[in-house]
């Protein structure tokens, strides 16, 4: 059975009537030639054997279907299409809008047979650096409420290391891999990426301007305007790649900089970095990471996350990916809500490593529950229904 | 084996001191492909905000039965959580993880030395030794008598020598101060516990050649050809193996969190370890 494609769209925004609505609803526009078919369900679930992961709790929604599918429901499945295009004038299609976060899936392979790579809408890899950097001193992590600290580093053996092992792998899997990089000048950055440049497998670049965890560079890009800007349009400039940036929580107002970053010609915007914080150790004499200072993920800091999102879905019009405490398909529908249309699962698949895909599944069977062909009508339903009215709300919960 | 995502069943859950838990699991997967050294990543509940699973070492496993035990002291909410299971109660692990204890198919002596809870990470590899055939001493060191683990729940064929900090139990002082009584008679060392107790046995190591005036003869044990550090083959020859210990996330090599500094830079405890060669760590960077 051939399946209808329907495409979301985020380019036009000149719309007349419909400009009413809220800015961020994506246009939704039938499509049958635009796309390369993709294989978004090469098996259903049930297909494989699947053990009780002791997950139940994530499936708060009611909506999966835990037993094999029939075949009407396959078929309902089948007409739905997740996918989403980050990157509309460069071409960054995902099947499904469920990626998994920079740090925390490592270079796809290390999970192995445990998750089924190619059924992720794409992969972030380890944040990559124009030479090898051995991190920070440990102890690099622990748990704290809700949430875990971190403070890698940035460990990583640097981009030509990164290309020679893992380019061949990732050349060939469907699912996309976006390179996350970080570096200390606009020099370095400008040049891991035109490294990455043209590199089969590589099919984008998140720009990590927002590492908490480093002493020198990273993060003074993410919290300067004009210093955004011009890392931005450097990398823009040194390559074809499709283009994400990824922003820091830590700063007083997100809104200038997110503008910012998409004048300089960003495809798409990753909203958040970890928040910076600290814990003491046990004996209460020194903090208890050796960096001092980590970075807190996790479901803690999720509000923090959705406020961002929505607060630059008002002010820019490329699409964001949230990022941000997600553990179930609500947190995803969310994010989708304040204008997000992708998002990354980070933490959460620490405890749940089959969480991203399933999450895929899940969302296939909402719409299918909500009578829905693709996620597009999820996407911006609780920002205000007249743009620009509520910039200046949020300032009340700023710090 | 690879690791997997692997449902096991609690089937018994019984304290052996205070605050120190066994817990056995039907997990037939587990049991069968385990070796001494791994370990396993346990998910914990949910509903009470702990984010990250808990790392366990495998401190038994029996094919036969199919069953696995843990060993744990509660130290946390994790471990709270866990001592609460039940019969019957399925919990998700993800294992087995880690590069197990490497013994050289020549050893006929295994000096096996654990502090405290480390008794754990090197439970199994008694268990290996046994059914090898290889003699075995087990040192164990701990605060009080109170805290020494009970022998009944060693083979009966290791030799256990038991060393208190208080004198209450055995040898008064550190159990590191027993090895010199037994570092001529053994072939390898395999030890697990505090980083403190692993550095100074690791110095011990280091001086052994020496003490015992052993001559480097032949090809024999380093001689000839040097295999590169942290292979398996160098640690089959390394005199002492620990068993290193660090707060982790991913457990699969993924997120870097649970480096420890080793001599060729930071190694990560889920895969390069848990289990190393004592020549492998920088044994400077540890307090």
């Amino acid at each position: 059975m051939k399946a209808k494609r329907t495409i979301i769209t985020f380019g036009d925004m000149r719309v007349g009537k419909d400009s009413n609505r809220s800015k961020r609803t994506p246009t939704v526009r039938k499509d049958k030639t635009a796309i390369i078919p993709v294989d978004r369900f090469p098996a259903l679930p049930g297909d494989r054997p699947r053990v009780e992961t002791g997950s139940a709790a994530v499936a708060d929604l009611g909506a999966p279907a835990a037993a094999r599918p029939s075949m009407a429901e396959r078929e309902a499945l089948d007409r739905v299409d997740l996918s989403v295009e980050l990157a509309p004038t460069r071409g960054l299609r995902l099947a499904n809008p469920i990626m998994v976060a920079s740090g925390t899936f490592g270079y796809g392979v290390e999970y192995g047979e445990v998750v089924d790579v190619q059924r992720i809408g794409a992969i972030c890899c380890k944040g990559t650096t124009l030479r090898p950097r051995a991190g920070n001193a440990p102890p690099r992590v622990t748990e704290t409420p809700g949430g875990m600290l971190n403070s890698i580093g940035l460990q990583n053996p640097g981009v030509d290391a990164v290309i020679e092992k893992y380019g061949p792998v990732w050349q060939g899997w469907k699912v996309p891999v976006i390179v996350n990089i970080a570096g200390e000048s606009i020099e370095d950055y400008v040049e891991v990426a035109r490294r990455l440049d043209g590199v089969p497998g590589v099919a984008g670049i998140e720009l990590n301007i927002s590492c908490p965890n480093v002493g020198k560079g990273g993060l003074q890009f993410a919290i300067d305007r004009d210093a955004a800007r011009a890392v931005t349009a450097a990398v823009r400039r040194a390559t074809d790649l499709p283009l994400l940036v990824k922003l820091s929580p830590n700063v007083a107002d997100v809104r200038p900089i997110a503008k910012a970053i998409e004048e300089a010609g960003a495809d798409a915007i990753t909203a958040i970095n970890t928040l910076s914080g600290l814990a003491v150790s046990p004996d209460r004499t020194r903090a208890l990471l050796g960096n001092t200072f980590g970075g807190l993920s996790g479901p803690a800091i999720k509000p923090v996350a959705l406020r961002i999102v929505y607060e630059v879905a008002q002010v820019v019009s490329i699409p964001i990916v949230a990022i941000g405490g997600i553990t179930n398909l609500g947190d995803v529908l969310d994010f989708f809500a304040c204008g997000a249309v992708a998002v990354q699962v980070g933490t959460a698949i620490f405890a749940d490593p089959e969480l991203p895909v399933r999450l895929g599944e899940e969302l296939a069977a909402e719409c299918v529950r909500r009578g829905l062909t693709s996620y597009g009508p999820l996407v911006g339903t609780a920002l205000p229904k007249r743009a620009g009215a509520s910039s200046a709300k949020g300032a009340e919960y700023r710090p | 084996m690879t690791m997997r995502l692997v449902s096991a069943e609690l089937v018994e859950s019984r304290q052996i001191l205070p605050g120190q838990w066994i817990q056995s699991f039907n997990a037939p997967e587990l049991a069968a492909g385990s070796r001494a050294g791994q370990f396993v990543h346990v998910r914990t509940g949910d509903y009470s905000g702990l984010v990250l699973r808990r790392p366990f070492s495998i401190n038994t496993a029996d094919p036969a039965t199919g069953i696995i035990t843990l060993h744990f002291r509660t130290v946390g909410r994790g471990t709270e959580w866990l001592t609460r299971a039940r019969e019957g109660d399925r919990l998700d692990m993800l294992g087995p993880l880690g590069r197990p204890f490497e013994v050289d198919p020549r050893s006929r002596h295994l000096l096996l030395i654990a502090g405290g809870l480390g008794m754990a990470g090197i439970r199994m590899l008694a268990d290996e030794a046994v059914r090898d055939g290889r003699q075995v001493v087990v040192l164990f060191g701990a605060q009080s008598a109170a805290h020494v683990y009970p022998s009944s729940l060693l083979p009966d064929e290791v030799e256990y020598v038991v060393a208190t900090d208080d004198g209450s139990l055995g040898h008064h002082g550190f159990v590191t101060e027993l090895v010199t009584q037994y570092e001529a008679w053994a072939d390898q060392a395999f030890a697990c516990g505090p980083h403190a107790m692993l550095k100074r046995l690791a110095a011990l190591a280091a001086g052994r050649r020496e003490r015992l005036g052993v001559a480097k003869l032949g090809r024999k044990r380093g001689g000839g050809k040097q295999d590169p550090l942290g292979s398996t083959s160098a640690r089959r020859k390394a005199f002492l193996q620990v068993s290193m210990e660090q707060t982790m996330g991913c457990a699969v090599g993924a997120c870097l969190g649970c480096t420890v500094i080793g001599v060729d830079g930071p190694q990560r405890v889920c895969r390069e370890g848990p289990v190393f060669a004592a020549e492998e760590i920088a044994w400077e960077s540890i307090a």
